[in-house]
């Protein structure tokens, strides 16, 4: 009986308070726990607001009627002493699962509201939802607009873990988008094709890909006489690269691809470092492997690799990069091929010409 | 900006926000955010904190390989990296000592780090640079396998708060004067620290952690202290021979000037090492804030180290929790105890008023342990739960100690007994 009466009573003990969202409504919510946030608990206290519904508190623009009924709910929980951590982990846990969307406009709230466990909480939960996820991932999660060329993907990435498969990737992209522009000049009668520089890779391959084989003839009556090393050399790479390509197409290329980096880093220049990737240098970088100097069939088996690889790269980028990303995490025992090892070496010998 | 439905929320976050966000992320995750979109381009680089493991790198079977990777990594990182690091930590197993360590370290001594973790591979120990001794702003240091030696005119570091030395070569003097020289320390950790000899003066100080091989400790000027976990290998014969001719009270020594203890941890040979002398120790010194006593591997058979457990609890008046174990040398079994050990040295009007848990693990059901069982039934009104854990290589003795325990009398009716076999 006495704890029933106690229970009638105590409501009317309680006080409340008025608070205001951005939106004009207003709602009376329990002083306790709306003191719960700094940014109410001033109000109150300082200014001596929402007492009545004429003086509710003004809550900052970020915090809508939705948010803030979660926020009190949050609030209503844990302003309660008494909980064991672990109680209070299962409430947050429980608390938390809600779409990215709400998740963001609660962190924002709760930030105006500087309701600090809540931010470190939802921050910490949109950390978890982004951790291991690649670019295209996270980008469909949160509808973040894909505002970046291709180049700039890859700039700062290449800037920190200097991935040789990106440099790889820049150089066969540059190669092609010369190769695009001379055939552009040579045929002008398709004079349409106007900005080959600002198509995606995409554009260029299945441009590429549609067209390699009118273009073939064209390219084929050079001179071979003073070129004869390099001829060798690019040989040597091409069959090398041709055993790249095998394996890539096995299940262990993503462990020859480590090794290819491995040998690339090994006598890898370390001034890339800062070696931003303006067109200026990939043309320069292009102008090292003349594609007009070889002899047509190579040429021809060079084209075929180089748009395999770069539509390898490209066609399942998402998992690519993560892998690009998460190795390290993932692949710890994956053998080494010495197969591998021998194209990378390769490899590294025909960059550095 | 956007049109209709997709919003991009999470880059309308503020930047604080976003910060908060990128921190709980790996710093590889944090890198790759860059690639999202050109609100997020290089936001990682003004991240106060940045913290490298191995996971920055692929690993691949050449060490030398995965080594350059992650030296690239992190001077990459913190060339492309703008304002100012407060945190700086390298936990790996990949790098050795290497003279990019310390460029790295002059960058940040030159960027105000206040908090610094280094923790690197086994094998040729790193020699820490003396641009580390410049960092006047540091309030947290954690070394690990390096090497360590102050210059000669170093002052100390005025806000050092913790200071962790796993694995330091680093001389006892230099030690002594390096914590004396940071008037704020409050964490100390030394372990695997082979100094022998410890003279603490740390008037901050209150949280001591030490592991390695000691002859002699003496806190000297550590009023504050709070919490002590020690662990001792006294196994050398250097030690032992020390410790046989050694004069004076270990006990007075060490606990002599700590009056606001709240936790005592001594792992192996600790009580050991606290006997040594304690015969001779008669002030009675009061812990009166000591709440927690936890002592590993006493040996039941020597009634020195059991004058200290007594001493250690009856000074305690405010204790709440005890945990003991046994060294289980079953061996050592003395034939005839002497159990008027405890008539004369268990005080009749002691009382642990406050004595809820007791915990003791690795019993042989040896007399002594038993009569400190019976000693700790007897005299805490306020027991909640004694709990024995009885030694593997005791079988028919179990059912002894059992019949003894059902014997005692409990001084709180609401005392719980546990006997736990595995």
């Amino acid at each position: 009986m006495p704890e029933g009466a106690m229970a009638v009573v105590k409501p009317e003990m309680k006080s409340y308070v008025w608070l205001e969202t951005a939106d004009g409504s207003i709602q009376q919510v329990e002083e306790e726990v709306a003191m719960f946030c700094p940014v109410i608990c001033r109000e109150i206290l300082q200014k001596s607001m929402g007492s009545s519904k004429l003086n509710a508190i003004v809550l900052p623009e970020r915090v809508n009627p939705a948010t803030l009924g979660l926020i009190l709910d949050y609030c209503r929980f844990h302003q309660v002493p008494g909980h064991s951590l672990k109680e209070r982990k299962a409430f947050d846990d429980r608390f938390i699962r809600l779409d990215t969307k709400k998740l963001c406009e609660l962190t924002s709230a709760a930030d105006s509201l500087q309701l600090k466990p809540l931010v470190d909480l939802t921050s910490r939960t949109l950390a978890r939802i982004i951790e291991g996820k690649t670019p295209e991932e996270i980008r469909e999660i949160f509808n973040l607009p894909d505002d970046l060329t291709e180049e700039e993907k890859l700039e700062p990435l290449k800037n920190v873990t200097d991935d040789p498969r990106i440099r790889l990737l820049n150089r066969l992209y540059a190669r092609k988008r010369k190769e695009l522009k001379e055939r552009e000049q040579r045929k002008n009668i398709e004079a349409e094709e106007e900005h080959v520089d600002a198509r995606s890779v995409d554009d260029l391959l299945s441009f590429i890909n549609g067209e390699d084989k009118e273009t073939k003839g064209a390219k084929t009556s050079k001179s071979k006489k003073k070129n004869r090393r390099k001829k060798a050399l690019l040989k040597e790479c091409s069959n090398n690269e041709n055993g790249d390509h095998k394996e890539l197409n096995g299940v262990s290329y993503l462990n020859d691809n480590d090794t290819a980096e491995d040998g690339l880093l090994d006598s890898g220049p370390s001034s890339e470092m800062l070696d931003l990737m303006s067109p200026s240098k990939l043309d320069f970088d292009d102008g090292d492997i003349d594609d007009d100097e070889l002899d047509p069939a190579m040429k021809e088996e060079l084209d075929r690799e180089v748009e395999d690889f770069a539509r390898r790269l490209n066609s399942d980028w998402p998992e690519r990069m993560q892998e690009i990303l998460s190795r390290g995490q993932g692949r710890k025992l994956t053998p080494i091929s010495i197969n591998g090892n021998g194209s990378a070496q390769g490899y590294t010998g025909h960059q550095q010409r | 900006m956007d049109n209709g439905t997709a919003h991009d929320f999470l880059s309308d976050l503020p930047l604080s926000i976003t910060e908060i966000i990128l921190s709980y992320l790996p710093i590889r995750d944090a890198v790759k955010m860059s690639t999202l979109s050109t609100k997020w381009r290089y936001r990682w680089a003004s991240l106060p904190q940045l913290s490298f493991c191995d996971t920055c790198v692929s690993l691949s079977a050449d060490k030398s390989v995965v080594e350059s990777k992650l030296i690239k990594f992190i001077t990459n990182a913190l060339l492309l990296h703008k304002g100012p690091i407060h945190k700086f930590k390298i936990c790996t197993s990949i790098l050795q000592g290497c003279p990019d360590i310390d460029q790295w370290l002059l960058f940040l001594s030159r960027n105000d780090v206040r908090e610094l973790t280094l923790e690197l591979g086994e094998g040729e120990w790193f020699r820490v640079p003396s641009c580390l001794f410049s960092c006047h702003k540091l309030t947290l240091v954690e070394l690990c396998r390096c090497e360590l030696d102050p210059p000669p005119g170093f002052r100390g570091f005025m806000s050092l708060r913790t200071l962790t030395l796993n694995q330091v070569l680093v001389a006892p003097e230099a030690v002594e004067s390096l914590i004396s020289n940071c008037p704020l320390l409050e964490n100390l950790t030394l372990s695997y620290y082979d100094g022998l000899d410890l003279n603490l003066n740390a008037p901050n100080l209150k949280y001591l952690c030490l592991e390695g091989e000691f002859k002699e400790i003496c806190l000297e000027d550590t009023p504050l202290l709070e919490v002590v976990s020690i662990t001792l290998y006294m196994n050398t014969d250097e030690i032992q021979e020390h410790f046989e001719h050694s004069s004076g009270c270990n006990f007075v020594k060490f606990l002599g000037g700590v009056p606001n203890l709240e936790r005592l941890i001594g792992h192996i040979y600790f009580t050991k090492y606290l006997s040594i002398g304690v015969e001779q120790w008669t002030p009675p010194l009061t812990y009166s804030h000591l709440k927690i006593i936890e002592l590993y591997q006493v040996s039941f058979e020597d009634m020195k180290e059991l004058l200290v457990v007594l001493r250690l609890i009856t000074n305690s008046p405010n204790l709440e929790e005890f945990q003991i174990s046994g060294s289980s040398n079953t061996n050592a079994i003395v034939e005839a105890p002497n159990l008027e050990f405890w008539e004369t040295e268990c005080p009749s009007d002691c009382m642990f008023k406050l004595l809820k848990t007791v915990k003791m693990t690795d019993m042989c059901g040896v007399p002594h342990e038993m009569e400190l069982i019976k000693f700790l039934l007897g005299n805490s009104p306020a027991l909640e739960k004694l709990s024995i854990v009885p030694c593997i290589y005791v079988t028919e003795l179990k059912v002894d100690m059992l019949v003894e325990l059902v014997k005692f009398r409990r001084a709180s009716p609401r005392a719980e007994i546990l006997f736990l076999q595995e």
